[in-house]
């Protein structure tokens, strides 16, 4: 039982290590906006376009035809945790962890001050805070806000676009 | 020991550059991942791009012919943002990469590796590992790109300003990230190293959102983007007057292009449907901010006696898609990353930044000696830009000089290979008993990095 409960909070704490510590603090936030322009950065850095759906069918191929049972099964699994440990050490071991968790793992704040390291590398932010917006439907300079979800579009017929794709996915 | 029993290897996240000391040119350019078509089961090594080409993939090694069809192709890459991060997948392509392509033999070579700057000691670690323990090297040299391209280009010309003032400023814009690092008498002064994170891969990765969204989903086609990137994108050198032109319909519209998707049946590949439109941009190049309208008419002219006049026309039929402003927006935003919503400065500013984090002294030269490498410094006019935006940001009595590479993506292996055949690299290296004796960490302290 208490190794259950130790686990439960590893797993917590492996969740907000993904994220950088920055990214974090926007996080918590709990802006939906800023939540999603992360995401949406994050995403240009995968692999795959669904890389989780490809975990996903590797993991359970036996039950593959039936998608709804897998889908619930999976959900069912975060809940109540119906795999065991073994099982779930060799998927950790299977899945290589991240470059933003080793991040986290190096403690690279604990370095003095005067050495040069990952986090000191960053550009940091632009000096001017002049942002161009571009359309998120066709590319051109964007002069609207959508009130809803932030995005920007530059005309009536692109927001309405924005409105039929884009618009609610990110605020729902 | 002969510079031929060193194997270069730079390990880059996008393509691995690998070869034997003292030669011109790596044998062998590999994409660094594996692959999964829908069709198939397992994950299957890439071709080797052939190396004197690799921009233009012509022909490729008769030995590797089998030609694949890498459309919606799963990838799985043992790098993440520029890190090795899965030490068993890396090994299972060194290991095909050693035996099947490159022919050698681990235990009686040494290796000069390539590592990213401000590499973390877990991944040290786990890179000395393997090519230690699982690989059997004799000895190993692990260098820093910025300085062997520093290496290779004072090499190339010992009267020039880099040899010279022995030092330089390395702009590196790889796969998977963006360094600006000023390199001194062949070391990289990495507190002054600044970062941008974004590299080729985001482009790529960028590319494909807005042509998904636009036009076609091309989510899963990483490889055919890649391809749309390199042959299509530039930067653009004056974004609002290009925007405006992005705009017009018709012939007038400069950028428009139209990409042909494969269909798996009569092409593989994919390609550019008018080969003459993707340079059509260059009769912008050097006029003033408002491009004169005799030119554009002559355009059109030539096109209209050329070309039937269906031709801008997007067959449904076939899967294909126009690029319009995207060609240059892409590459924009390494210039502007804040367009995309990151919180992080340009490359010019970048450069400043690292320029203005050395001595005082060397800030001239620096700015005298700026090289560019890295495999998304391809986009056509990007040096152009870079000067446009640099220059003003440099004081006044500065020059600014900015010296693309010449085969950017090879450039930090040549520099390996130059330091391979050194006479002193044997000295350099940490050898196998040596690792065995003080361990990784101790090992490292050598490589000054």
């Amino acid at each position: 039982m208490d190794d259950e409960v130790s686990n439960s909070l590893r797993r917590m704490s492996s969740r907000t290590r993904k994220v950088a510590p920055k990214m974090a603090a926007a996080l918590a936030s709990s802006d939906n906006r800023t939540q999603a322009a992360l995401a949406r950065l994050e995403a240009l850095e995968n692999d795959n376009a669904g890389i989780e759906a490809v975990e996903a069918i590797d993991d359970d191929e036996a039950s593959l035809d039936d998608e709804d049972q897998v889908f619930m099964q999976k959900k069912q699994s975060k809940g109540t945790k119906r795999t065991t440990r073994q099982a779930k050490a060799l998927e950790a071991r299977k899945a290589p962890r991240t470059f933003l968790e080793l991040l986290h793992e190096a403690n690279l704040e604990l370095l003095p001050p005067h050495v040069p390291s990952y986090w000191k590398a960053a550009v940091g932010p632009p000096s001017s805070t002049c942002r161009r917006h571009f359309c998120t439907v066709c590319g051109f300079s964007a002069n609207y806000t959508c009130v809803r979800c932030g995005m920007r579009f530059c005309s009536y017929r692109c927001q309405n676009v924005h409105n039929d794709t884009r618009c609610l996915k990110f605020v729902a | 020991m002969s510079p031929h029993n060193v194997v270069v290897l730079d390990n880059g996240g996008g393509l691995i550059k690998a070869g034997h000391g003292g030669e011109c040119d790596p044998l062998v350019v590999v994409p660094n991942c594996l692959y999964r078509p829908p069709s198939s089961k397992k994950w299957l090594y890439p071709n080797p791009l052939n190396p004197t080409t690799t921009t233009t993939t012509t022909t490729v090694e008769p030995s590797s012919v089998t030609e694949v069809d890498l459309t919606s192709a799963a990838v799985r890459r043992p790098m993440d943002r520029g890190y090795m991060i899965n030490p068993e997948l890396q090994r299972e392509i060194w290991a095909h990469l050693f035996s099947s392509i490159l022919h050698i033999n681990p235990s009686n070579s040494s290796l000069l590796l390539t590592e990213p700057l401000f590499t973390l000691p877990s991944i040290q670690q786990s890179m000395d590992e393997l090519v230690f323990e699982d690989f059997n090297f004799k000895s190993l040299y692990v260098a820093d790109p910025p300085s062997l391209v520093h290496l290779y280009e004072a090499s190339r010309r010992p009267d020039g300003l880099v040899s010279r003032a022995q030092c330089s400023l390395v702009v590196d814009c790889g796969f998977s990230f963006t360094h600006a690092s000023p390199v001194f008498q062949n070391f990289t002064l990495n507190y002054a190293v600044k970062r941008i994170d974004l590299g080729g891969k985001a482009l790529t990765n960028y590319l494909k959102e807005l042509v998904s969204f636009r036009a076609v989903n091309v989510m899963e086609e990483t490889f055919i983007m890649d391809d749309v990137k390199e042959n299509l994108c530039f930067v653009s050198l004056d974004v609002p007057r290009d925007l405006q032109i992005a705009r017009k319909p018709g012939r007038e519209n400069l950028f428009r292009c139209t990409y042909v998707l494969p269909d798996g049946v009569t092409h593989t590949k994919g390609f550019v449907k008018y080969p003459d439109q993707v340079h059509r941009y260059h009769s912008l190049a050097d006029d003033a901010p408002l491009a004169p309208t005799e030119t554009k008419e002559d355009m059109n002219n030539t096109e209209m006696t050329e070309k039937p006049e269906d031709r801008r026309r997007v067959d449904l039929t076939k899967n294909e898609f126009d690029l319009t402003n995207e060609r240059f927006l892409v590459p924009e935003m390494i210039f502007h990353p804040a367009d995309l919503g990151m919180n992080e400065a340009g490359l010019a500013e970048c450069i400043v930044r690292a320029v203005n984090c050395c001595h005082p002294q060397l800030h001239p030269v620096l700015y005298e000696s700026i090289i560019l490498t890295g495999g998304s410094t391809l986009f056509p006019q990007f040096a152009k830009r870079l000067e446009m935006e640099l220059r003003p940001l440099v004081p006044d009595d500065y020059h600014v000089k900015i010296t693309p590479q010449q085969d950017p993506m090879l450039g930090v292996w040549r520099g390996g290979s130059l330091l391979a055949s050194s006479p002193d690299f044997k000295a350099m290296c940490v050898t196998k008993s040596e690792y065995e004796e003080l361990g990784s960490a101790r090992c490292r302290k050598r490589f000054f990095h």
